[in-house]
């Protein structure tokens, strides 16, 4: 047996421990242990997908219950995707969380999160990542409720009720599924081989579907998501923009190709239904988000919609939709970080929280705002971008499908975010009187080089998109065809 | 050689509660009655290894054959009751070498210890015995020891609490006395495999008696096994108890006579009596409610202790849910509840009644920030408040889990539905105690770190508990199979 998956989770919990008991003699010596051991852990992870390739099956607990985990072409995705904003947060948190307060326990728990996130990418079946799934709730709610007030306790509040009924509704949903198959192995193209696609097994998708997108934020599962934005910047952007929000799309991937597959998903003739919900999930949340004065809800609203598209190019069930969707699912996260990182630096260096308050700023932060409206740009779309790339697909997708609708819905959608995002841009570096004078400029170049490194990326992939497109469009083929 | 084993341990136990009154000191006390426990114990696993081996057996108390002797039965499942219980009372007697002092005067601890004993011996008594009447004495003892654990600490509100249980129990146990009487007329015998011989032959005339009888036992072990809603004894009586005897009370006390139940289902009437009677959908809808019930009441309360006592119906739900599906998938799992409850609810009323001797707070409320001062206690508790939610890898959600197969099997998907609202629910009172110990800037302030902590030698035995509840929850899969595959045995 083969027990080199586990390095990549247990290692993160084990520095965690590290840092929950280690008083550190100085500041550095922490930084230093932080982002060695983040650093150390995405090598480990890199050789488990890339070079050590294992499959290994922990224990079982009997025929279902069974921890398993495996390596391919989704977890090899998300476990770099995940990995490499891991080591870009722990950078970004350092300045941050120093403003913030009780940075020791935020990184024990930043930590952990690392870990079972990791856990989530390899699980080679539904129970295992259920359990990581679970897990992961638990150790982002001290996250969430980071600052302790009255208003962060309730929003945790609202997080945990939330996510553990969408838990409930998955356990619901495996547990039907299981009584059909008899196995809950991820298999590329479904286990639904020789079944009857019955009321039980369509039952079991869309519990399981609804299960899962309470994490994906889908309306009208999503007001857990606004409200976690009390938690300090780096927690709303890497779990709420990254880790948690695209574990759930993770898992309706999973499920939806692995589990049961396109052709009997297809056959259900639910999709209909759940496209509605998605295409209101994209719609609403640009619209609520035009109205947001805060701009960290703003960017909120804006994930919610964001993720829509996401859910659409799975819904689709057609080679270039899933391509889009995995496109889109790196890009959002590359794009969304940048985005509150921006917003970050804002609320550290100068306090202000909302749109109105950051007249010419771009004046003082060239650099930050910059960033800003590069990210800015490619999530509405405009070439050459990398929001445009995978834009591009999922409007391929849908034509496909000859649901033209899908590309007004697409379309509109990208207008209201340009409506949503560009007043940012336009009060930052052309104010109408001369803003107010600012004490504070630029960040410590700690934060301001994950910014400048992710936006690079961001135009990177724009202009040369077919290295990682190749990698998603090999797995979409696998999946569909 | 460890056929004699089951006697011999009520043997020990009984013996060793009546030595402990000779010797006056509080020492004595608690070498005989843990050493007891402790023989008990070993003899106990031996006896399961036996029977694991060589299968289930009869043994007959003084050499007299059935009709007119009283035997024994042991099964795989007699035999991991006797290991559970005698696990579960090692745990609570160990811990109650720190606590029970706290709770009692000094005057009165070896009189718990006597009591503790006692009762150990009666539950198992029960468990082992074949014969109803045999059965009924020890019923009776047990209710005596049992009220005796409540009423030893020496408050107003223990009298009170104990009296309720003592009425209720009383009239519970008189119930199942008529039920006896009543089989006992019908067919001559009170071995339970001669009852089970005679009713078969004499059902078809007698089919209106014979609910009567059901129900008799039904409700008369329902009462003190807490079926919703007869459980109105329960929260009183747990909540007043030291924390020693609250533990006790919630993982064996209420479990003896479910299993008792369940020997009544199906040894004596059999499955081909009882499910022709209406008797199990009564019991599985009674168990659905109190699944639900329980925790809605749990999560009304105010008192750390009551909630976990309210938590104990809802559980005890799940078994009747589990008896009243009438599968052998759905036995197998409420046998397998009966063991996480014990571990998890013992685990859970002994670190509750740590936080409530040392700091004196029994609102949860006041337990803000907890966490701080009793991280390891708290840290306890946290795992069992989890594994009744149904967090994977514990217990708790290998026993939801079983409960879901069972009810696919009995081709009852609707109530999947109450399982999993239960374990929400579950979440809702919990969670709330868990996170306002831990977390919230204003609940944390002023705490001091480990302040009024327990030593970790004395967390000893609530560790064991909760390492019962891990391992349950990482490799349930051997015990269920171990029940499994004991079930014929009990027909």
């Amino acid at each position: 047996m083969n027990f080199l998956a586990l390095v990549p989770i247990a290692f993160p919990m084990a520095l965690a421990v590290g840092m929950h008991f280690v008083e550190f003699k100085n500041e550095s010596y922490k930084r230093a242990y932080l982002l060695g051991g983040v650093f150390l852990n995405f090598i480990f992870a890199m050789m488990v997908i890339f070079v050590a390739n294992p499959e290994m099956h922990i224990f079982k607990i009997n025929d279902f219950m069974e921890i398993y985990f495996k390596v391919d072409g989704m977890s090899k995705l998300f476990i770099t995707m995940t990995s490499i904003l891991w080591i870009f947060t722990t950078a970004y948190s350092f300045d941050y969380m120093h403003h913030e307060g009780k940075e020791q326990k935020f990184f024990t728990y930043f930590l952990v999160t690392y870990g079972v996130i990791v856990g989530i990418s390899l699980a080679g079946n539904i129970f295992t990542f259920y359990i990581f799934y679970e897990f992961l709730t638990l150790s982002t709610f001290p996250l969430v409720i980071h600052t302790g007030t009255k208003e962060a306790l309730a929003s945790g509040k609202k997080y945990l009720i939330y996510s553990f009924s969408g838990a409930t509704l998955v356990l619901l949903g495996m547990i039907l599924l299981f009584s059909v198959t008899g196995t809950l192995d991820f298999v590329p193209g479904g286990i639904l081989e020789g079944v009857a696609i019955n009321n039980r097994v369509t039952a079991a998708y869309v519990i399981l579907f609804l299960g899962f997108s309470v994490k994906a934020a889908m309306v009208p599962f999503h007001s857990w998501l606004p409200a976690a934005m009390v938690a300090p910047t780096p927690v709303s952007s890497l779990l709420h923009a990254v880790a948690v929000v695209k574990s759930g799309i993770f898992a309706l991937i999973r499920i939806t190709f692995y589990l049961f597959g396109a052709e009997a998903v297809n056959a259900m003739h639910v999709r209909g239904y759940l496209s509605i919900l998605v295409a209101l999930t994209i719609l609403m949340g640009s619209f609520v988000a035009l109205h947001q004065e805060n701009l960290k809800k703003r960017l909120a609203y804006s994930t919610i919609s964001q993720l829509g598209y996401i859910m659409l190019g799975i819904l689709l069930l057609n080679e270039d939709g899933l391509t889009g969707a995995l496109l889109h699912l790196i890009n959002h996260a590359v794009i969304k970080i940048t985005l509150f990182f921006c917003v970050g630096i804002i609320m550290l260096r100068t306090g202000y929280k909302t749109i109105g308050e950051i007249r010419g700023i771009g004046k003082k932060m060239p650099i930050t705002m910059g960033c800003f409206s590069i990210a800015s740009i490619s999530l509405i779309g405009i070439p050459p971008t990398n929001g445009f790339v995978s834009k591009w697909f999922l409007a391929m997708g849908g034509l496909q499908e000859n649901r033209a609708i899908f590309v007004v819905i697409l379309l509109v959608s990208a207008i209201l975010t340009a409506a949503y995002l560009m007043p940012i841009v336009i009060t930052a570096f052309f104010p109408g009187e001369m803003g107010k004078e600012l004490e504070n400029s630029e960040p410590p170049l700690m934060m301001l080089i994950p910014v400048v490194v992710l936006t690079g990326i961001t135009v990177a992939f724009g202009l040369f998109p077919n290295f990682i497109l190749h990698f998603i469009q090999g797995i979409s083929r696998s999946l569909i065809g | 050689m460890y056929n004699s084993y089951p006697l011999i341990i009520i043997l020990v136990l009984f013996i060793s509660a009546f030595a402990i009154p000779l010797f006056k000191s509080i020492k004595m006390a608690r070498i005989i009655g843990i050493s007891a426990a402790g023989i008990s114990l070993v003899l106990s696993i031996l006896t399961l290894i036996g029977v694991k081996a060589n299968g289930a057996y009869y043994f007959r108390v003084g050499h007299f054959d059935a009709p007119w002797g009283i035997e024994f039965h042991i099964g795989i499942i007699e035999g991991l009751m006797g290991v559970l219980f005698m696990t579960v009372s090692m745990a609570v007697l160990w811990f109650s070498i720190y606590s029970i002092d706290h709770d009692l005067s000094k005057k009165k601890v070896p009189l718990f210890y006597t009591l503790v004993n006692l009762l150990v011996g009666s539950l198992l008594g029960i468990v082992f015995s074949d014969d109803l009447f045999n059965c009924f004495v020890f019923i009776e003892i047990s209710s005596i020891a049992s009220c005796g654990i409540v009423v030893v600490k020496d408050k107003k509100e223990n009298i009170k609490a104990a009296l309720k249980y003592l009425i209720l129990s009383s009239l519970g146990s008189g119930l199942v006395l008529m039920g006896i009487a009543l089989v006992y007329s019908l067919t001559g015998h009170l071995n339970m495999a001669h009852i089970h011989e005679a009713l078969v032959s004499i059902y078809p005339e007698h089919s209106r008696n014979m609910l009567i009888a059901i129900g008799l036992f039904t409700v008369g072990l329902g009462v003190k096994s807490a079926m919703f809603p007869l459980h109105t004894w329960l929260p009183d009586a747990h909540t007043y108890a030291p924390a020693s005897s609250s533990a006790l009370l919630s993982a064996l006390v209420l479990k003896a006579y479910v299993i008792l139940y369940i020997k009544i289902i199906h040894r004596v009437f059999g499955m081909s009596i009882v499910g022709d009677l209406p008797v199990l959908n009564i019991v599985l809808l009674l168990g659905a409610v109190g699944m639900i019930a329980g925790s809605v009441l749990a999560i009304l309360q105010k008192n750390l202790k009551r909630m976990v006592a309210y938590s104990s119906v809802a559980q005890m739900g799940y078994v009747f849910f589990g008896i009243g599906l009438g599968t052998t998938m759905g036995l197998a799992a409420a046998i397998f509840q009966i063991f996480n409850h014990a571990f998890t609810k013992s685990a859970l009323f002994l670190s509750a009644g740590s936080i409530l001797e040392k700091t004196g707070k029994k609102n949860i409320s006041d337990l803000k920030g907890i966490g701080k001062e009793m991280p390891f206690t708290m840290a306890i508790f946290t795992i069992g408040g989890m594994s009744l939610v149904g967090i994977p890898l514990l217990s708790g959600f290998n026993s939801k889990w079983n409960f879901a197969v069972a009810v696919i099997e009995a081709h009852r998907v609707e109530l999947l539905a109450v399982v999993l609202i239960s374990s929400l629910l579950n979440a809702l009172y919990y969670f709330p105690v868990i996170i306002n110990g831990y977390f919230g800037e204003e609940s944390l302030e002023g705490k001091v770190y480990r302040n009024t902590e327990r030593p970790l030698k004395e967390l000893l035995p609530i560790i064991v508990l909760v390492l019962g509840v891990i391992y349950f929850g990482v490799s349930g899969g051997g015990l269920l199979s171990l029940i499994e595959a004991g079930i014929p045995a009990l027909n």
